[in-house]
This record gives structure tokens, sequence and C-alpha cells, in this order.
């Protein structure tokens, strides 16, 4: 990117409730959904162009959710029923019952109907083969190693290959397990390797932030094949403005990143995705002028929500965004002066 | 045969989770049914002692939400699965208690051999703040609340508490004296089976340090720690809860090699009495799943000759 602070979405927004009452009706054809969710993506890229985004993608409006819409296409699942994520949120957790295989490009369509229609740069969200493994049931690998590695190889390598030979710049690898079992932190970092390996194409890795606040993660960035990691930082932040270590707690492990030796990108999570409360641009612009100074070079730093803003209203997610927008643009003057 | 039970939250039915997610006007009536059921198989399978599935509760702490002086704060992941419950904030006194898990259970649908499971007031201490206690005093006042609470059940015919313990699996580093402090609040001549379960992380090397613990016996995850790290201790004049069946996998577990792993950890550590459970709550499963491991549950116990 020619500017700093180039500004990007993480990937899922909520599918307008419309999109919702046709996909599930039964009566309505198959052809009309399709129409539906065209429609639905059409409205997201817009309205993230409009809103002034750098990179885009769909909302990931067609997809089910990160986990099933993956599992419903790889050779070797088979869905068990649905678990608790907390209270009455639930999701579709499979089984490994088999070896694990590739059958196809499974966002080829989705991927083509944005290179159409995009005019921004797009980044495209792919789930990555530690959480595949991680959010599943493995009756039939010896060890979770074996199934990632097995996932990596057969499944992410495989899709990410058939997206760039589509035309996709830039790959965003999915891992919100990432950083949950920090002992298992090599297995993760040689999953996202043997998925890019041959790949090329820009590499993004987002990783939720857990437990021990991505303490773990850092010694292996540099290890890791990624030009970029977007990250959470913002709902572990304060809400004052200022640049000083005190306000902003949230990003004191950008040094360590950097003590560790990674030369990458990080796209800093500037808006919290659990709160509806809007972050003013001032509050995001000294966000972003803290974590420039604490990378120690500002066209390293990207700036995107948290995580994927789908857990928030629509209008919430889009108020979130322009916000951030703004906040991009104060920081670009803040810091050319 | 030895005993066995299954305690801690059960998976919802495809029909109770649909009517919880639109939360349905027969929803109650639902959750009634779906205990009775999981009651039902629970002495199906001659579990030795038989359990609330707990179907109604958000998770492991909720109830306590209902007292005055907590607050209910952000989502948090629990240890390191893909589940989450609500950290609780205690700001005041705690002087609305002793009813709260009791009121929670339907106490009446079950047999006399009743278990319950109560989270230990380290792991509760650790998981959630207080604004008004000090970080030392608050897994103490905690187990002055649970006391209250144990004694009613205990009033209530529970006759065995399984204290469920992770973050004394999960940290590296625990203070004993202070756990020991607050699980003798909770013990102190209570005529129950009290058993620390320790899950979401390995304790072979905490073993020694938690039978000098005043409870009647310990629980193990031994997908954590290695039925071969448990052999290694006697657990004479203590009780013994093996957690065989692995509540995070849907794959069944071998019936005769369960069986042979407890009478070579029997024989080895010759406990006062050994229980057969899983690992930690059922909820992790969708419920067909949970159903089959429960009938294997009672099938183990009753396949293990002696003691």
């Amino acid at each position: 990117m020619s500017k700093y602070f180039p500004t990007q979405e993480i990937g899922s927004l909520k599918k307008p409730s419309w999109l919702l009452n046709v996909v599930k009706n039964p009566d309505v054809s198959k052809k009309d959904k399709v129409k539906a969710r065209n429609e639905a993506a059409l409205l997201n890229i817009k309205t993230l162009e409009d809103i002034g985004l750098d990179i885009v993608y769909d909302g990931e409006v067609r997809r089910v959710e990160m986990y099933e819409e993956p599992v419903r296409y790889v050779k070797g699942f088979e869905f068990a029923g649905r678990v608790r994520s907390w209270d009455n949120k639930y999701y579709n957790k499979a089984r490994v019952t088999g070896q694990i295989g590739y059958k196809e490009n499974f966002h080829e369509e989705e991927f083509e109907f944005i290179k159409e229609n995009a005019k921004r740069d797009i980044k495209v969200p792919v789930t990555g083969a530690y959480t595949l493994a991680d959010w599943s049931y493995n009756e039939y690998y010896k060890s979770k190693g074996d199934l990632v590695m097995a996932l990596a190889k057969k499944v992410v390598r495989p899709l990410v290959q058939d997206l760039v030979k589509q035309g996709a710049k830039i790959i965003q690898i999915d891992e919100p397990a990432a950083t949950t079992h920090p002992s298992e932190m090599e297995i993760f970092r040689e999953s996202i390797n043997e998925s890019v390996k041959g790949v090329n194409s820009k590499i993004v890795v987002h990783a939720c932030f857990s437990g021990n606040d991505y303490e773990a993660l850092a010694p292996q960035m540099p290890e890791i094949r990624a030009q970029q990691y977007t990250l959470e930082f913002a709902n572990r932040d304060t809400w004052n403005l200022g640049v000083n270590e005190k306000e902003r707690k949230g990003y004191h492990v950008l040094k360590l990143f950097k003590e560790y030796g990674f030369k990458g990108e990080i796209g800093i999570g500037v808006t919290d995705v659990h709160v509806d409360k809007i972050e003013t641009p001032q509050l995001i612009r000294d966000r972003i002028i803290y974590s420039a100074k604490a990378l120690g070079d500002p066209s390293k730093i990207y700036v995107n929500p948290d995580c994927g803003l789908r857990t928030r209203t629509r209008s919430v997610a889009f108020e979130k965004l322009k916000a951030m927008v703004e906040g991009a643009k104060m920081a670009r003057v803040a810091i050319s002066t | 045969m030895i005993s066995s039970y299954a305690v801690g939250i059960y998976p919802r039915s495809e029909e109770l989770i649909e009517a919880t997610r639109k939360i349905a006007k027969n929803l109650p009536s639902l959750y009634l049914k779906e205990k009775k059921e999981y009651i039902a198989i629970q002495k199906k399978a001659k579990l030795g002692y038989v359990c609330d599935p707990l179907l109604d509760w958000d998770d492991m702490f909720r109830p306590f939400s209902k007292l005055k002086s907590v607050n209910l704060e952000a989502l948090n992941r629990i240890y390191e699965t893909n589940t989450f419950y609500r950290r609780l904030s205690f700001d005041g006194p705690l002087n609305d208690v002793g009813n709260i898990i009791k009121s929670n259970l339907v106490v009446s649908l079950l047999p006399k051999n009743r278990a319950v499971c109560v989270p230990d007031p380290y792991t509760f201490a650790d998981v959630h703040f207080s604004r008004k206690y000090k970080k030392n005093e608050f897994p103490k006042a905690i187990a002055k609340m649970l006391r209250k609470e144990i004694n009613n059940l205990v009033r209530s015919g529970f006759q065995l508490i399984q204290l469920v313990a992770p973050s004394i699996a999960y940290n590296p580093k625990v203070d004993f004296g202070l756990l020991h402090e607050a699980l003798n609040i909770i013990t102190r001549g209570l005529k129950a089976k009290t058993i620390l379960h320790l899950y979401f992380g390995d304790v072979s090397d905490k073993i020694e340090s938690l039978l000098e613990l005043p409870v009647s016996g310990l629980g193990f995850d031994t997908t954590s720690t290695s039925i071969s790290s448990i052999k290694k201790h006697s657990f004479a004049g203590k009780l013994l809860a093996v957690g065989l069946i692995n509540s995070y996998n849907t794959k069944l577990e071998d019936k005769e090699e369960s069986i042979s792993k407890l009478n070579s950890v029997i024989s080895t550590t010759k406990p006062d009495e050994t229980f057969v459970t899983t690992n930690f709550d059922l909820q992790y499963l969708p419920k067909d799943f949970a159903v089959r491991k429960i009938l294997r549950l009672g099938a183990i116990a009753r396949g293990v000759k002696s003691e």
C-alpha cells in the first residue's frame, strides 16, 4: 500500500434479516436464493467501499459460519451435532472419521463474484487448519498434530492455491483457536507454513486473543511464513485518549513482537467487536499512533477491527467502521506533521 | 463392580436447543422433560450416583449472578476450550446465600443416591473477581459462601459433592496453603463425600500436595493426567475418581480396555473406594454421544471385578 495505515475488515458481518428470511424459506427457489445472496454480497461490498475501507470482502455473507462452511466441503468429516459456545449460542461440531481430503474450491463462486464487483483490493478469509482441527472431534488421526498437518497439506494449501490461481492477491488465514493452547504453538506454526508452502500471494494470519496476551505467539511470528497478522487489541485497551503507555495498555505487546524480531506488518484491532459503544475517531487515531511508535515503522501498520463484526448489528458495525476510517485519516495527518 | 457418576452440565437435545434459541413458551416444560430423560438414562446405566443434568444452567457459575452483590461481567473463554462463561464480580457482602444451587436443581426427581458438582473455591475465585475482597481473602469468602450452599445440599440428601477444580490443574503455580484453608472451610465436619476433581491440566507433579488436602478424595481427567502418574501414589485412606470417559471426544471408550486400566490403577493405588466418571462436563458433546458415553460409563463400572 502506498499510504500509511490502510484500513480493512476482518471478515464477517451480521447477515441482513431479509437475506435469512429468503434462504431459510423452503418455498423460495434455488435461483432466487442465489440472487438474494448476490444482492447481499453486493450490498456489503459497496457499503464497505463507500465507508472508505482500502481492502474489502463481502462480509462472508454466503458462508454459514467460519467452521461449518469449510467442513461441509472436506472429505473425512461428519457432523456430530450442535454444542454450546455460550448461553444459547451453539455451533455445529464435526467428527473426523476418515482420511481428510480436498474436494473443490468451495470459495470459488464467492470470490469470483467479489472480484467482478469490488473496486478496492480484496482479502479472502480462509479458515485455518489448526482451528478446524481444534474445533473438531478427532476419531481418526493418531494425534491432533497429525490431523492439523493433514488439514494444512490436503485442504488449506490446495484451497489457497486454487484461490491464487483464480486471482487472489491477499489471503487471510483465520485462526481464532491459534493461541488457545499455548503449548501447541509449534504445531500452529508448522500448520501455517505447510498451508502456504509454494503459494505466491500475500499471507495474512488472523488470530484472536486468548489468555496470555499473544506472548505464546510472539516467539513464533518470525518463523511463520506470513507477511501480516491481524490481531485483537482494542478490547483490552482503555477508552481514554492519549498515546502513552497508561492509556494504550492494550497495545503493549507490539513491543514484544519487535523484540522477538518480527519484521512484518500488523493489522491492529482498533475496534472492540464485543460492545456496541462506538469508538471515536480520535481514540482510533491515538491507538494507531501509539502502535506505529511501538512497532517503530508506520508503514507496517494496517488498521482493522479486532475481529469479525458479525456479533454486532449492521448499523453498529458500519458506524464502527466509519469511525475507524476517519481515525486512520486523522492518524495519517498527525504522523505527517 | 465399582461406583460411578457423571456430574456437571449435560448437552441439550436439538429440540431443546431450538427452544432456547427462540426462548419458546414451553421452555420450562422442555427442560423438565429432558431432565427426567437424563435422570432415567443415568438410572438405566446403573450409575452409583445420579445427578441433575443442569440443562438450564448457562454455565457452572451463573446461578450465583442472582445474588444481590454479584454483577455479570464479560464473556471469558473456559480455559482452552471453545466454550465461554460470564465472569462475575463480587462487589458486596454475601448474605443472601445458602439456597442458590439447590433452588436450581430438580431435587425431587433424584433418587436417594444423589451427587452434585460445585466449583471449588480456589477455581471460583480464580475465574471471577471481587471489588470488595482482597485477592487472598476472596477464595475464603467464596468458600464460606459455598459451605452454606453445600450444607443445604447435604441436608437435602446429596451424598457426594464433586468439587470441580480446573484452575488447580491448569495453573502451573497453586497456593496450596490458601487452597487448604479454603477447602477446610468447606469440608470440616461435613457429612458427605467430597471429591476434588482436577481437569484441563496435567497434575502429575501436584498429586503429593493434593493428597494432603482436606477432601475425601481426588478425581482425575485421564486425558491430561496419565493413569501411570496416578499409579505412582498410594490412595490409602482416600477416595479415587478416575475420569476415564472423555467428554471432549465423540469416540466411545473401549469397555475392556477401560476395565483393565481401572483394575490396574485400583490394585496399585489401593484407595478406600474407587469411582469411574467422566473427565469433565458432558456438555462438550452432542446429546446422542453423551447418552452413549453415560451408558458405557455404567457398563465399565459394572465390569470392574473387585477392589
